[in-house]
């Protein structure tokens, strides 16, 4: 039997018989493989080894800056004549009322001490003291109201976590009413409101008690500043009304009492019957505004002290109490309110000596130049605190309140625990005399280019009692905070624009013509991967004078990424903006840096590491907020508002329709210029140059940047070409899917002839270890309805098992059975000797593993009566649905047959009629060239040489026949081996047919659909698996996602059409999406494993492969 | 108590609001001209321009762009005049003020004021006296004001020597021989004389240098102090070659220890007198303001009468600036001339600058660079 078939495989697609292909393949690969990884490692070290920055300045020099003055006393005030106390004491001796006014009134509170604290908002220190220390204070005040117009109308700015943290805490909740608003006191809102007429102060009052409804506080403490005297009747006649008001709702009124010309508006003796608890702000002696001098010295303390609560009820009186440093810089306008540590910090880094002596006979104070400034700096300690805690014992005062949180000496908790009086013994010294280094940053110096250090050291001070009774500190070392060193605060009129995010190709253009035309040369802050997809716009913002920075390459949230992932990211953008313009630049913003200013260690580190690789951090301190879109007027009104305080605007020409930016920008030009202003690029608000700031790249770093823009190209040709793909096989997909819907919906059965076509039959059964399944095959192939006559064929190929036994035992019952035996050669050769030894025209292909319906055999042939029909489908189901895999594959062939394989057949151009299931003419065989060899997929083969003349391929939903899937992953892997090993042949067998007018249908789809769909899509989705897995810590996922949803989508839609066509539950279309994840990675590593077994040339057998039910769907 | 610095967000919301009560930038400017080139301030046919002086600090020259914005967002209009001081204690040409006032679409009218610091009023002659002045002590001073005047390039009216004919001020007659008669057929005094002199001189030296941008305003307070013949505002009329502005200050009630005065006798013989000292001259009410003192008077009262007097009966007045300030005096008082002093002083003064006959906008002719300025009119 041997003889009969050609030994010689030359033939065979893809093999190699000199096995001359792979070896120069592998050797290719292998050097390619080589030169890429190499050229990988090259762009990976270039990206991780920081490019040395030549930075000719450092504004590490900012320390080196600040130096220690000796007591160089400040022009300080010098007292009045009569200090004011004296006149407040004879003031209000002269106007007593007759009646002594300690007739307590009901409703003053008579309890313990109140310990108060001032709550600022917006200082995350205020917040965190308040949190820490609650458990030590009775009550807390935070700012609140403020009076805007003499109509009573308020503006109400709170921190609504205080009412909650209160209510948790067990503190009194008293909101500040003031008559402050931004830097200025408005005396008219107070003297109209007193003036005005009852109603408007009725509607003031229910209005803020339904606020401090809301709010659960305890009561309201008004402080009113700078208020005319001579409203003071009438003042007094509201807070009467108020206070009314308030106790009638079970509210207290405090009122703050400011020493010197504001008490004169404040008729105490009426009051004090009125009001719960005065407040006297014992602090700032000089304030702000003023020249440096005390913020509470003794005498002045105890002397307003001792001036307001002579003849009142000291118990109704509490007194706050500084807790916080003033810093004049000679000639500006008003001193910085600095917090203890800063004051701390700045004594350190001024390297001021030991020996600042403190209260009581003194101030805390010391002074410093920095960069030609003068400073003197007032600051109030723990020491000063006990000192007027003492004297508020001594007066018997009702309590007092610590203005403010936040900025206190932290040893004031621990102090607050000792026993009083305060004795200097070792218990209380091993508490005060450490001054310990916090994680408290602190800030030192003007303007928002910062550096950092975060090094911390405690410091020391002694504490002494002298005669008197008094507290003294002596500070022999300050301590060392975490500090940002702050400086590019400019000329007054010097203001610094900049664009974060960009380059973008709509609006980044559009603001560089704005700026061009306004000559104005400002800072953009690159994102990485919008400056690689945009270099054009990176070398227009460099051409055009503009300075650029580094904004990171993804935009990540650095506080909450690794160190290393901060190098890569600073330093692929370096790299990119340093191939794309041939600079460097030492510009860098962080991402998200306007949120929030740094206030803990985590958003303090990748400042710290910015500044290590030499780069200068520039923050920002006017922030329109231009990103949420908020109206380009209201951009416009909020640099208005910033602009005294800041000198770099933050704007952003990418990431969202930016129109309004681009509105606003000339009107802020305008707007700057009118005020006087000056826009500078960066470096000169640092005073320093262009080329400085964005050095031009060296000799030296050719060959690393010769590197990295190759690597960059690459990398941006790879992702190019990975997003095309995806976008074009997507609207394939779409297009596809559409298609084959519509024609499968207008797929027609053919209408059965008049007279049933009942012709003879030969049934060609190609058989390999099939003992378990040929019987029953068989069985069912005679149980069929054809009424013509049939022929069977079994042609067993070498099985090593009872196949032909089994086979024979059937054919001694029934003669229509023959049986023909060979050595293995491999189904296609059975197959080919088969049809050799057939005596009819009409041919059946089964599988040995394949049962017919009773029925399947008669609607098989009917389409043959037209004689252009050369073959025609059967319908292969799968009939062992045990397990997932195999329910999987039902639904897979469900859409193949019923969606498919019906649209193919309306165009005539189904690709393979399955050798599971079909009829063919065996006239039509021959013509085609006979049964190929050729190819591990015979089906397909044959099927694709049938085109030619006349012939129609057609399909029989109705012709059912039930084969078995595999049921494990690995029978399934080799079965779609073998498939896609065969498809491969095919294609390539019949490549002349692809895109081929003759072939209409065939080469215009379905062959196409095959190459694409089957071999291209299938082989490429692990690459945009891979980008898609890639790009989800870098939050694009969002741009992928649309995509897969689209997939995913078609997949669903095609699957529930199929199972209503197959009338199978739609529930089971569900599958498709598991189905995807088994299938995407086992057809791409089948078809990866098919291409490279093609490469090799690689003769493979079939024989080795399992015997199974094959060949039922491809399409 | 400190400022926070923490209330900038709510007061910009605030702002923010008023803003959008309305009052842009000027529109009147006809397209052809160039702000920036040779210009000169066209008088209003009909009505008046309306200015301010607004909080500019203790030497009156703080000025701010911010300040003014508001002030205009606060009262609904646009400022043609925006006024400020130049002190000569300073010894400087408040160039970067007046170039912000003329960009922001504003004429500056300039307080040249020769004092020096302090600031106080009723201490007499210092170093910038009248005499030093003639001397020539203050002529490189002049001479370099004058170089810087013409260097900003844009037109401004200075008002030199400003109520001369009251006591506080240390240029007044009545420090320089007051009512000492000079011997001669015409009736002369002293203080005057010199007054007049200083005036002539300081204006011929300013013109010698090629300053012909400056516009001069001659300014009187409304009744002279002490009031006698001698201190009256014909006696330090410089002439008409110098003087191209006549100049009013109408004050009504500003301390709380004087009496409240109605606007009619402020304005209607002193304006007469003005009218009659120099009869082609337009007139200035160059400030005016009252205290806020409900217990004396309706300060928003007194603005309406101001606004209806002002409109009907005053012909020559083509300008009229607000004195908008609050300051402490020595005695703890308080003079609050602000508009907003209080809702019903602001509402008034909102409603009459709202009418046509004030106008916010300058209104510009082009000059030819090298002609000399002629007065308007």
């Amino acid at each position: 039997m041997d003889a009969d078939f050609p030994k010689e495989r030359t033939g065979f697609i893809f093999s190699d018989p000199a096995g001359r292909r792979w070896p120069r393949l592998r050797l290719t690969l292998l050097f390619t493989g080589v030169a890429a990884f190499i050229a990988a490692i090259f762009f990976v070290q270039t990206l991780f080894v920081t490019p040395q920055l030549r930075l000719p300045f450092t504004l590490r020099q900012l320390r080196g800056q600040l130096k220690s003055l000796q007591n160089k006393n400040p022009a300080g005030q010098l007292p009045p004549n009569v200090p004011l106390w004296q006149k407040f004491l004879s003031a209000r001796a002269a106007a007593k009322k007759p009646v002594a006014a300690t007739a307590a009134i009901a409703h003053k509170s008579t309890g313990g001490e109140v310990r108060m604290g001032f709550y600022i908002n917006g200082d995350p220190y205020s917040y965190k003291s308040l949190e820490q220390h609650a458990a030590q204070l009775t009550h807390v005040c935070p700012e609140w109201f403020a009076l805007v117009d003499g109509l009573g109308n308020f503006q109400v700015d709170a921190d609504v976590r205080i009412p909650k943290l209160a209510a948790r805490k067990g503190l009194a909740l008293l909101p500040l009413l003031t008559n402050l608003i931004g830097d200025n006191w408005l005396p008219e809102a107070v003297e109209n409101l007193a003036h005005g007429p009852p109603d408007r102060q009725d509607r003031f009052l229910q209005n803020l008690l339904a606020h401090l409804e809301e709010a659960k506080a305890a009561g309201v403490v008004i402080d009113w500043e700078q208020v005319d005297p001579a409203y003071r009747d009438e003042i007094t006649k509201l807070l009467e009304k108020m206070a009314d008001g308030l106790h009638a709702a079970g509210l207290q009124l405090w009122l703050c009492v400011q020493p010197g010309q504001d008490l004169d508006y404040i008729d105490f003796d009426t009051l004090s019957d009125h009001v719960d608890r005065f407040v006297a702000l014992l602090f700032d002696e000089t304030s702000d505004t003023d020249p440096p001098g005390p913020l509470a010295s003794r005498h002045w303390f105890e002397s307003w002290l001792h001036a307001l609560l002579h003849d009142a009820d000291p118990q109704q009186w509490v007194i706050a109490l500084g807790s916080y440093g003033y810093d004049w810089t000679n000639g500006a306008h008003r001193a910085e309110t600095i917090s203890f540590p800063e004051a701390m910090s700045r004594a350190n880094n001024a390297g001021v000596g030991p020996g600042v002596v403190g209260p009581p006979d003194h101030e805390s104070d010391f002074y410093f130049e920095d960069a030609d400034k003068e400073h003197s700096v007032s600051f109030l300690d723990v020491v000063s605190f006990l000192n007027e805690l003492h004297a508020l014992h001594d007066e018997k005062a009702g309590g007092f309140a610590l203005y403010r949180l936040g900025t206190e000496d932290p040893a004031i908790w621990d102090a607050l625990n000792l026993p009083r009086p305060i004795q200097p013994n070792d218990a209380t010294r091993s508490i005060l005399q450490p001054l310990k280094g916090t994680d408290t940053i602190t800030d030192v110096g003007d303007g928002e280019i910062v550096d950092v250090d975060e090094t911390r050291a405690d410091g020391a001070r002694t504490i002494s009692l002298s005669q008197d009774g008094y507290l003294h500190a002596s500070y022999q070392s300050f301590p060392e905070f975490p500090t940002l060193y702050h400086q590019g605060a400019g000329g007054e009129h010097q203001v610094a624009l900049t664009f974060d995010d960009g380059p973008d190709p709509k609006w980044t253009p559009r603001i560089l013509d704005l700026l061009k035309a306004n000559g104005v040369t400002a800072t953009f802050f690159l994102v990485g991967v919008n400056a690689e997809k945009y270099p054009d716009l990176v070398r227009r913002i460099v051409a055009e004078g503009h300075e650029i920075g580094n904004h990171t390459y993804y935009h990540p949230d650095l506080a909450v990424c690794w160190p290393e992932h901060i190098k890569l990211e600073l330093n692929a953008t370096q790299l990119l903006l340093e191939t794309i313009t041939g600079r460097s630049t030492t510009l860098f913003r962080p991402p998200y840096a306007a949120d929030t200013s740094p206030s803990s260690l985590a958003d303090l580190a990748p400042l710290r590491i910015a500044n290590e690789m030499n780069y200068l951090v520039v923050l920002e301190n006017i922030d329109p907020q231009d990103w949420a879109r908020p109206g380009a007027e209201v951009i416009l009104q909020r640099i208005k508002q910033q602009r005294r305080d800041g000198s770099i605007i933050l704007l952003h020409d990418a990431g969202g329709d930016r129109s309004q930016t681009v509105t606003a920008l000339p009107r802020i030009i305008e707007w700057l210029r009118t005020r006087g202003d000056t826009i500078v690029p960066l470096s000169t608000l640092i005073g320093s140059s262009r080329d400085a700031v964005m050095p031009p790249v060296g000799n030296t770093q050719r060959l690393p940047r010769l590197v990295s823009s190759a690597g960059f190209r690459v990398f941006h040709a790879i992702a190019e070409f990975l997003w095309a793909f995806m976008i074009v096989a997507t609207a394939l997909i779409v297009l596809r899917t559409l298609l084959v819907i519509l024609l499968a919906a207008r797929f027609r059965r053919i209408a059965p002839a008049s007279v049933e076509f009942s012709p003879p039959v030969s049934v060609l059964i190609a058989a390999f270890n099939e003992e378990k399944v040929i019987a029953a095959t068989l069985r069912a192939v005679l149980a069929n309805d054809h009424r013509g006559e049939i022929e069977i064929l079994v042609v067993d190929d070498g099985s090593q098992d009872e196949t032909a036994a089994e086979v024979e035992k059937i054919a001694e019952k029934d003669r229509r059975i023959r049986l023909v035996r060979q050595s293995n050669r491999g189904k296609a050769e059975a197959l080919r000797r088969g049809l050799a030894l057939l005596q009819h025209e009409i041919v059946i292909f089964l599988d040995a593993d394949t049962h017919l319906q009773s029925d399947t055999l008669r609607l098989l042939v009917q389409p043959l009566l037209d004689d252009r029909v050369a073959a025609v489908s059967g319908h292969a189901k799968v009939g062992n649905l045990r397990s997932f895999i195999a329910r999987c594959q039902s639904l897979e062939y469900t859409c193949g047959f019923n969606l498919d394989r019906r649209a193919y057949d309306r165009w005539n151009c189904i690709t393979v009629v399955p050798g599971a299931i079909s009829a063919l003419r065996r006239s039509a065989i021959a013509d085609s060239g006979g049964l190929s060899l050729d190819t591990l997929a015979e089906d397909t083969d044959l099927t694709l040489s049938l085109y030619h003349g006349e012939n129609r391929i057609v399909y029989t939903p109705d012709a059912i026949a039930w084969t078995e899937a595999p049921e494990t992953l690995r029978t399934l892997a080799r079965q779609r081996f073998r498939w896609a090993y065969g498809t491969l042949q095919c294609l390539w067998k019949h490549r002349e047919k692809v895109f081929n007018w003759r072939y209409g249908a065939l080469g215009w789809f379905s062959l196409p659909s095959v190459w694409f769909f089957q071999i291209l899509l299938v082989a490429i989705t692990p690459l945009v698996d891979f980008l898609l897995l890639a790009s989800l810590p870098f939050g694009a996922w969002g741009a992928v996602l649309p995509f897969v949803i689209v997939f995913l989508a078609m997949d669903v839609i095609l699957a529930t059409l199929a199972c209503i066509l197959e009338r199978d539950p739609i529930r089971h279309a569900w599958r498709i999406l598991p189905m995807r994840l088994i299938y995407r990675p086992l057809l791409s590593y089948v078809i990866w494993k098919a291409i490279f077994r093609a490469l090799k040339g690689a003769w493979v057998g079939w024989g080795k492969l399992e015997r199974t039910a094959s060949v039922p769907v491809r399409v | 108590m400190g400022n926070s610095r923490c209330t900038g967000r709510v007061a910009g919301a605030l702002a923010v609001i008023c803003f959008s009560l309305g009052c842009g930038k000027p529109a009147a400017v006809a397209p052809s001209i160039d702000r920036n080139g040779p210009v000169e301030v066209v008088l209003p046919e009909r009505g008046a321009y309306t200015g301010a002086f607004i909080d500019f600090g203790e030497a009156e020259d703080e000025v701010a762009l911010e300040t003014i914005e508001g002030f205009e967002q606060m009262v609904g209009k646009h400022q043609a005049i925006i006024a400020s001081s130049s002190y000569w204690g300073e010894q400087n040409f408040p160039n970067a003020n007046l170039q912000m006032i003329w960009r922001h679409g504003s004429l500056p009218l300039v307080f040249w004021s020769p004092w020096d610091r302090p600031y106080e009023q009723k201490k007499g002659p210092d170093r910038f006296s009248l005499n030093a002045i003639l001397a020539g002590t203050w002529n490189r001073y002049i001479d370099d004001w004058a170089d810087a005047a013409r260097g900003f390039g844009h037109p401004l009216i200075v008002s030199f020597g400003d109520e001369m004919n009251g006591d506080w001020f240390p240029w007044s007659g009545i420090y320089y021989g007051g009512n000492k008669k000079i011997p001669g057929p015409v009736k002369r005094w002293e203080g005057p004389e010199l007054f007049k002199r200083a005036f002539r001189y300081v204006v011929e030296r300013v013109r010698a240098r090629g300053a012909h941008n400056i516009q001069w305003m001659f300014q009187t307070n409304n009744y002279s102090s002490p009031v006698d013949v001698w201190n009256s505002a014909a006696a330090y009329y410089p002439g008409s070659a110098y003087v191209d502005w006549l100049g009013l200050s109408v004050y009504g009630q500003q301390f709380s220890e004087e009496p409240w005065v109605d606007f009619p006798p402020l304005i209607e013989w002193p304006y007469e007198e003005m009218a009659r000292v120099d009869r082609t001259k337009p007139i200035m009410i160059a400030e005016w303001g009252v205290g806020e003192f409900p217990n004396s008077g309706d300060k928003a009262e007194w603005i309406r009468d101001a606004f209806a007097l002002m409109e009907r009966k005053l012909p020559r007045m083509k300008a009229a600036v607000y004195w908008h300030e609050r300051w402490q005096n020595e005695d703890q008082t308080y003079s609050n001339l602000h508009l907003n002093s209080s809702p019903e002083a602001l509402a008034a003064y909102r409603k009459g600058v709202a009418d046509p006959f004030w106008h916010g906008d300058l209104a510009l002719r082009s000059a030819p660079a090298a002609q000399k300025k002629i007065p308007a009119r």
